[in-house]
C-alpha cells in the first residue's frame, strides 16, 4: 500500500487516491466536502475533493469510501445510524430529551421508539437513566433536532441491544477509541488479527472469562457501558477493572503488546488474579 | 449552560456500592493522592501542576505600589483565579461561577488569611510604597479537587518566587533589574495547605482527593488547612450531609500526614529546581567571563 | 533563528487544543476549543444560520481588559473566516476558543496586542484542527518589525519591537489570501509591498523574489510548513495502531 496521506482543511484529495474500478458512487466520509461539479467530458476522476479537517486519508474500495480520520479526541457530532449511549435528561408528552454530548442541544427520543411499545407498555424512564439508542436523524439546517431510537424502523426490533441499559457502569472513553472499540467487537470473536491495533476487548475476555464474563455496550459519543452481573461478589472489581483499562489504553494510545501489559496488571491490583 | 452534565443514575449507584466495599474508579484507597506531578516554567514562581487529570499554572508576579491607608506597614498579596471554557466546556469565559467562589474563598482563607506570606516583609517604606504580590490561578484541566490543587500549586509558587530588590535610599525608592542585583526570595512564615474529604452512604465513606465524578456522587465535603506543624488554620463544613466530630477528628491527623508528604514532595522539587538554576547560572557566569577574555583583541 | 514550537491536544476535557511557543518573542500560548456546543442566553440569534465563534483571551498576571477584548475581536472575526460554520452539527451552535498567555512579558494595561498576535492566531488555529471544527483552509502569520535603518526584521523581540519604526502583522491563508493586515507606526506604501512580499515568503515559504532572500537566509521552513507537521505528527502518532498494520 502507499505512503499515507495526511490531508489539512483546504486541501484537495489526490485523484490516485480515490478508489477507480467501481460502478457504485462514491460515498464521502466526514471531514471532506465536493467543491465544483465534475466537467461532463472528463469523466469522473475530476472531481474536486477537499478537505474541511485535518486527518489521515482513508479509502475502502469495496465499499467505493473515502474518509478522513480525524483527531480522536474531538467531540462527537451525532450522524444518522450511529450507535449512542445517551442519557435521560427530562420527558415530556411525546419525547424523552437526551443528553448525547455534555452542553450540547438536547436530542429527541420518542416514548413510543423502544420496542413493542404502546401507550400502556411505554417504559418509564427517569432523569439520569441511560439509553442505548441508534441516531435516526439529524435533520437539515439550522436549529435541527436530532432524532433517536431504540428499535429498528424496519423490524420494530430492538436489534443490537439497544433499550434501556439497567445497572452498570458507564466510562467515558474519547470517541476515536468509541469508534475503534465498535470496530473491534463487530468483528467476528475468531478472529485473529487485532482490529485497530486494539487487542484489549479480546485479553479481557479471555481472562475474566472465569470470573464470570462481562457485557459491554459501546456508544460512539465516548461512552462505555459495562456490566458484570454475571461476576457475582467480584463484580464491582471487574468493572472497575474493564474501565480502567480501557480508559489508560485510549489516554497513552497503548500498543497491543501494552495492552496486555496493562491488562495483567490491572488485573492485579484489583486483586481478581494472583 | 454552565453546569457539569449531570451524573447518570448507573454511575453515581455504581461509585456508592464500590465506595461500600472500598474500591475507588481508579483503583486508589480511600486516603491516596492522585499522581502529583509538579514543574516549573521559566520565570520564577511559574508553577505547571498535575493532579491526575487535574491541572492548573500558577504564577506569582510582583510590582510597587502604595500601600492600603489603614494598613502603612504591609504589603499586598491576592490570589485570583478565574476560570475559563479551557477548564471545563460547562465553564463559561469571564463569568463567575460557584466553584470559582467556593475555591477563591478557601485559597483566601488557608494561604492569605493564615498569613503564610508575611505582608509586613513587602513593605518597601511606610505608607509610600510596598510590593504588590499577585498570584494567578490557571485552570487548564478540571476533574475535581481544584481546591487542593491550586493551594499546592499556589504555595509552591510562593517559595519559588523571586522578586527583584528594592531599597530606600534618601527617600527615594530604587528597584533594581534582576541582572543588577540577585532577586530575593518571599518571606514565607509557614506552610498550610487545604486536604478536601468528600463524604458518601451517610458519612461512613470519606473519601481524599476526590475526581470530578466522585465529587459529583458526594453527599457532602469537608476542607481542612493546616501546616507542617499541625496548627489547623481553616475548617470548612458548609454545606451536604452531616459529619460526625470524630471523623473530623481522625480526618485531621490524615490531613497532617498528608499536608507534611506533601510539602516533602514540593520541597524536593523545588531544591532540585533551584539546583538546576544555579548550574545554568553559573554557566552563564562563566561563559560571560570568556566574553570579557576575548575582548581586548 | 529558533523556530517555534507547538504540541496538539495537549489537555483532557477540552475538545482540542494546543500550545504553541514562541522563542523570538517569548512568549507561550495554550489554546482550548470546545464546539460545537450550545451557546447560553441567545447569542446566535444574529446569525442562525451560522456557527458563533467566540474567542477568550487571558492574560497570564493581570486581569483582562480593554486591550483583550480588542484583541479578541480581531481573532474572532480572522478565525471566524475560516470555520465552515454551516457543515453539519455547527448552525445555531458555538465554537468557543480560550487563549491563555502562559508565558512571556504581560502587555502593559493600554499596550497594543500587536506582537502578541500571530501567537495567537497560531495557537488558535491549531487548537481549531485539533478540535476537528470544519475550516476552510488554513492561515499563518508573521509579526514584522521595520527598523530605523529600514531593515525588515522578522519576530522582532519585546525590545525590538518597542524600538521598531513600524510593526505589521499579516496573517496569509494556505491559498494565498490577505486575512489580515494591522500596522502600527509610520511607513510608506513601499515599504508595505515589501512587507507583504517578505511575509508572503515567510508564511509560505515562496522565497523565489529576488530582495526576498535576504536578511535572515538560513530560514528555509514556511511557517504553514510548519502548521502541517504539527498537525501531520500529531495525526501520526495517534494514528500508529493503523499505520503499523500498513
Amino acid at each position: 500500500m502507499s505512503a499515507p496521506v495526511v490531508l489539512l482543511p483546504g486541501d484537495e484529495v489526490p485523484h490516485d487516491r480515490l478508489p477507480t474500478k467501481n460502478s457504485n458512487p462514491l460515498r464521502l466520509g466526514p471531514g471532506l466536502r465536493l467543491l465544483s461539479q465534475p466537467s461532463p467530458k472528463a469523466g469522473d476522476s475530476n472531481h474536486v475533493l477537499t478537505a474541511t479537517q485535518a486527518g489521515l486519508l482513508t479509502t475502502d474500495a469495496k465499499r467505493n469510501t473515502v474518509s478522513l480520520l480525524s483527531f480522536p479526541n474531538r467531540r462527537y457530532v451525532p450522524t444518522t445510524n450511529d450507535l449512542i449511549i445517551a442519557q435521560i435528561h427530562h420527558s415530556s408528552i411525546d419525547f424523552f430529551h437526551c443528553i448525547v454530548t455534555p452542553n450540547t442541544a438536547h436530542a429527541l427520543l420518542g416514548q413510543l421508539s423502544f420496542e413493542g411499545a404502546n401507550k400502556k407498555t411505554r417504559p418509564m424512564l427517569k432523569q439520569g437513566e441511560l439509553v442505548y439508542a441508534r441516531v435516526q436523524s439529524v435533520g437539515v439546517g439550522a436549529g435541527a433536532e436530532v432524532e433517536l431510537t431504540c428499535v429498528n424502523p424496519a423490524t420494530g426490533k430492538a436489534d443490537g441491544g439497544l433499550g434501556p441499559l439497567a445497572g452498570g457502569m458507564v466510562f467515558d472513553v474519547s470517541t476515536g477509541m468509541a469508534a475503534r472499540l465498535i470496530r473491534a467487537s463487530s468483528a467476528s470473536a475468531d478472529e485473529t488479527d487485532p482490529v485497530d491495533g486494539l487487542i484489549i476487548l479480546g485479553e479481557l475476555g479471555r481472562k475474566l472469562e472465569s470470573l464470570g464474563g462481562f457485557e459491554l455496550a459501546v456508544g460512539r459519543n465516548g461512552k462505555v457501558w459495562v456490566d458484570c452481573s454475571n461476576a457475582g461478589e467480584g463484580s464491582v472489581s471487574v468493572t472497575v477493572a474493564i474501565g480502567r483499562c480501557l480508559q489508560e489504553t485510549d489516554q497513552h494510545n497503548l500498543h497491543p503488546h501494552d495492552q496486555k501489559k496493562l491488562v495483567t496488571r490491572i488485573l492485579r491490583d484489583m486483586k481478581l488474579v494472583s | 449552560m454552565s453546569k457539569e452534565a449531570q451524573l447518570s443514575v448507573a454511575e453515581r449507584d455504581f461509585i456508592l456500592e464500590a465506595l461500600r466495599q472500598d474500591v475507588r474508579l481508579d483503583g486508589r484507597k480511600p486516603d491516596e493522592y492522585r499522581p502529583l506531578d509538579i514543574s516549573f516554567g521559566e520565570e520564577y514562581g511559574h508553577v505547571n501542576l498535575q493532579l491526575g487529570k487535574t491541572h492548573v499554572i500558577v504564577r506569582i508576579s510582583a510590582e510597587v505600589t502604595k500601600p492600603r491607608d489603614d494598613r502603612p506597614f504591609d504589603g499586598l498579596f491576592n490570589i485570583n483565579m478565574e476560570l475559563t471554557n479551557m477548564g471545563s466546556p460547562a465553564w463559561e469565559s469571564g463569568r463567575s461561577n460557584d466553584l470559582e467562589a467556593a475555591v477563591t474563598h478557601t485559597l483566601d482563607r488557608v494561604i492569605r488569611h493564615s498569613n503564610a506570606l508575611d505582608t509586613e516583609s513587602l513593605c518597601i517604606l511606610k505608607g509610600v510604597s510596598c510590593w504588590s504580590i499577585r498570584a494567578d490561578v490557571h485552570v487548564l484541566d478540571y476533574d475535581g479537587n481544584l481546591t487542593d490543587a491550586a493551594c499546592i500549586a499556589t504555595m509552591a509558587g510562593l517559595q519559588h518566587f523571586r522578586r527583584p530588590d528594592a531599597v530606600v535610599r534618601n527617600g527615594q525608592v530604587i528597584v533594581y533589574g534582576v541582572e543588577q542585583r540577585v532577586p530575593v526570595a518571599l518571606n514565607i512564615t509557614h506552610k498550610p495547605l487545604s486536604v478536601t474529604f468528600h463524604t458518601y452512604n451517610d458519612s461512613k465513606h470519606i473519601i481524599l482527593d476526590a475526581t470530578l465524578k466522585e465529587e459529583q456522587a458526594a453527599e457532602g465535603d469537608l476542607v481542612i488547612g493546616i501546616n507542617n506543624a499541625g496548627d489547623l488554620c481553616y475548617v470548612s463544613k458548609i454545606q451536604g450531609a452531616p459529619v460526625d466530630a470524630m471523623a473530623i477528628v481522625t480526618k485531621t491527623s490524615v490531613a497532617w500526614e498528608k499536608v507534611k508528604t506533601l510539602n516533602a514532595t514540593m520541597d524536593k522539587v523545588l531544591q532540585a529546581d533551584l539546583a538546576k538554576r544555579a548550574k545554568v547560572g553559573m554557566a552563564d557566569e562563566s561563559r560571560a567571563t570568556n566574553d570579557r577574555e576575548v575582548q581586548p583583541e | 533563528m529558533v523556530g517555534p514550537t507547538a504540541s496538539l491536544s495537549i489537555l483532557q476535557r477540552a475538545d482540542g487544543s494546543a500550545t504553541y511557543k514562541c522563542p523570538a518573542t517569548g512568549y507561550t500560548i495554550l489554546s482550548a476549543v470546545n464546539g460545537p456546543v450550545e451557546l447560553p442566553g441567545r447569542r446566535d440569534a444574529l446569525k442562525p444560520e451560522d456557527a458563533t465563534v467566540e474567542v477568550f483571551v487571558k492574560p497570564g498576571t493581570t486581569t483582562g481588559g480593554v486591550g483583550e477584548r480588542a484583541i479578541e475581536t480581531t481573532l474572532k472575526s480572522v478565525l471566524g473566516d475560516i470555520v465552515l460554520g454551516r457543515e453539519k452539527g455547527f448552525p445555531r451552535r458555538g465554537v468557543v476558543l480560550t487563549l491563555n498567555i502562559v508565558g512571556g512579558e504581560n502587555v502593559e494595561r493600554g499596550d497594543s496586542y500587536l506582537t502578541l498576535l500571530p501567537a495567537l492566531l497560531h495557537a488558535g488555529l491549531l487548537a481549531m484542527i485539533s478540535a476537528s471544527i470544519p475550516l476552510s483552509m488554513t492561515l499563518s502569520a508573521v509579526l514584522l518589525g521595520v527598523t530605523d535603518s529600514g531593515e525588515i526584521v522578522q519576530n522582532p523581540s519585546p525590545a525590538a519591537a518597542k524600538s521598531a519604526v513600524s510593526l505589521h502583522v499579516l496573517a496569509i491563508s494556505s491559498k494565498d489570501h490577505l486575512l489580515l493586515n494591522q500596522s502600527r507606526g509610520r511607513f510608506d506604501f513601499d515599504t508595505w509591498e515589501l512587507i507583504r512580499a517578505r511575509a508572503l515568503s515567510i508564511c509560505q515559504g515562496a522565497a523565489n523574489d529576488g530582495d526576498v532572500a535576504m536578511g535572515e537566509g538560513t530560514n528555509t521552513a514556511s511557517v504553514n510548513g510548519f502548521i502541517r507537521e504539527t498537525a501531520e505528527d500529531q495525526i501520526y502518532s495517534a494514528y500508529a495502531h493503523k499505520l503499523d498494520s500498513i
